[in-house]
């Protein structure tokens, strides 16, 4: 479900680039620090993004090495508490949405979130004590949209809000009331625009399978693909969210990250949701993972 | 009070050009557009007028500096004032005066429970739903409400207000550099992965 949360290679400078670097791959050690090699495989650029967003943005990088950098080893931020709790969110919310694909799935279809879900159980044992609140918020917010998906609901907003507010759960864990509503306003538009972002990107693939989704409910669709119409709407929705997030970030001072942040919010995430709409988001990152694979292969 | 001079973010010795610029930069970023019908206006308003002093505050530190040159240009106070919480309160009637109100005051259900009492459902009825979908974010839901307000009433200047915006035809701020994009109207490619593990994680 994740992975759509892209700041825009083209709008920032090097320095921004090295801190999104840093902060990839901090999180990725923070991971394997408190959960070991199963809490890393779970890392992607949407937990990445959550990780800074709640930071304090110190940005202190340092370098460490791992097992996919031995000898030069990578730039890492650390020494910021804030990656800890964006860990632990992670590991929680990655845990939730196994369970979910296991009870969506039949039994041979959940095969592969059993697999994972065996990996994941120590970790996430270990998570809901540290953000209880947090795995309860997940719960209970998880179990509303599967009773909203159960009954077909055909309101994109109504489905999407407990995503958004699952996700904006995660602002509860930092102190100051400013501080908090700020990141709960874009959270929440975060986990709204996630949602849909998904949504429109599985929808051929839903329609297929018969599975529900939201779009195809709420845009009466006879195919698995959007009329013109409706990717108009639907882009007009999601562009709202992306202002909506926009407006939030002015508010706070993200410190190291604000470029990284910026450039997501002002370009990455509308340059996402074109290509997905467009039904180039998949097949770009297939290609890329082929290439990335080469040079190992 | 801070510093006027960090508050705008420039330094002791920028030029009045220079500050002038910084001020009306972040006047824009904090314009009340920006934030309309939005749970954070509150803060965007202090923001705003910190900047607003702050701006006051160096023009009239330097126009002590330079006692001599008497006619120091003022510039308008507030230029890019306005409301922040929409016409919703204040003094109105109408059969929905008390859901404004509850909007205004920030009491969304009780809004909700009068507006769905009320058997009237007119241009006004569902411009307030379309208000009360925007301040919880529920954006495609507003539109669905803007658009039949606009049509049940074409001439009324606020429903169509509201419906540009939510439709985001208004100018809204974004940083210098950038360009006003869209979804579905822009053409960059999203940024290469970072790390070989891209594979395996998603």
């Amino acid at each position: 479900m994740f992975g759509y949360v892209l700041p825009s290679g083209e709008y920032m400078s090097e320095a921004a680039k090295e801190q999104f670097q840093g902060a990839y791959c901090g999180l990725c050690h923070t991971l394997g620090h408190h959960y070991g090699l199963a809490g890393r495989m779970i890392l992607n650029y949407d937990m990445t993004f959550l990780a800074m967003l709640l930071s304090e943005g110190q940005g202190t990088l340092c370098k460490k090495r791992c097992a996919l950098h031995p000898i030069k080893g990578r730039c890492c931020a650390c020494g910021e508490a804030s990656f800890d709790t964006a860990a632990h969110c992670s590991i929680v919310l990655t845990w939730w949405q196994l369970q979910d694909g296991i009870a969506d799935h039949g039994f041979f279809g959940g095969l592969k979130c059993r697999f994972a879900a065996l990996f994941l159980r120590r970790p996430y044992q270990k998570a809901r004590k540290l953000v209880p609140d947090f795995d309860r918020k997940t719960k209970a917010q998880l179990e509303a949209l599967a009773s909203l998906e159960a009954e077909k609901c055909a309101s994109i907003d109504a489905v999407a809000d407990t995503f958004a507010q699952l996700l904006a759960g995660a602002a509860m864990e930092v102190e100051g009331e400013t501080h908090r509503r700020v990141l709960s306003q874009l959270f929440y538009h975060l986990g709204r625009w996630i949602y849909l972002i998904d949504a429109a990107d599985d929808l051929e693939k839903d329609f297929r399978s018969g599975s529900y989704n939201p779009l195809l409910y709420r845009f009466h669709l006879q195919t698995g693909t959007l009329t013109d119409e409706a990717r108009q709407e639907l882009s007009h929705t999601l562009d709202s969210s992306i202002r909506s997030m926009a407006a939030a970030f002015e508010l706070w001072n993200f410190g190291a990250y604000h470029a990284v942040i910026e450039s997501t919010v002002y370009h990455g995430l509308y340059a996402v949701g074109t290509s997905v709409l467009q039904g180039t988001f998949r097949r770009r990152r297939r290609s890329l993972r082929k290439k990335e694979k080469q040079p190992y292969a | 009070m801070r510093d006027p001079y960090q508050v705008l973010g420039v330094s002791p010795t920028a030029s009045d050009d220079e500050i002038k610029k910084a001020y009306r930069d972040l006047a824009r970023k904090y314009h009340p557009d920006n934030y309309h019908d939005n749970p954070l206006a509150d803060l965007a308003q202090e923001r705003m007028k910190e900047i607003n002093e702050a701006y006051e505050a160096v023009q009239s530190q330097r126009k002590r500096g330079s006692a001599a040159s008497s006619t120091a240009s003022g510039y308008a106070r507030n230029p890019y004032g306005g409301s922040y919480g929409g016409s919703y309160g204040g003094g109105y009637s109408g059969p929905f005066a008390r859901v404004r109100m509850a909007i205004q005051q920030g009491n969304l259900n009780l809004a909700e429970e009068l507006l769905n009492a009320s058997p009237n459902h007119n241009a006004e009825w569902n411009f307030l739903k379309g208000v009360i979908c925007t301040r919880r974010g529920w954006a495609d839901e507003a539109i669905r409400y803007y658009q039949t307000a606009v049509r049940l009433d074409p001439n009324d200047e606020e429903y169509r207000r509201a419906l540009d915006m939510a439709e985001g035809r208004s100018a809204t701020y974004r940083p210098s550099g950038f360009e006003s994009f869209s979804t579905g109207a822009c053409h960059a490619a999203p940024c290469l992965p970072l790390c070989f593990c891209f594979p395996f994680c998603c």
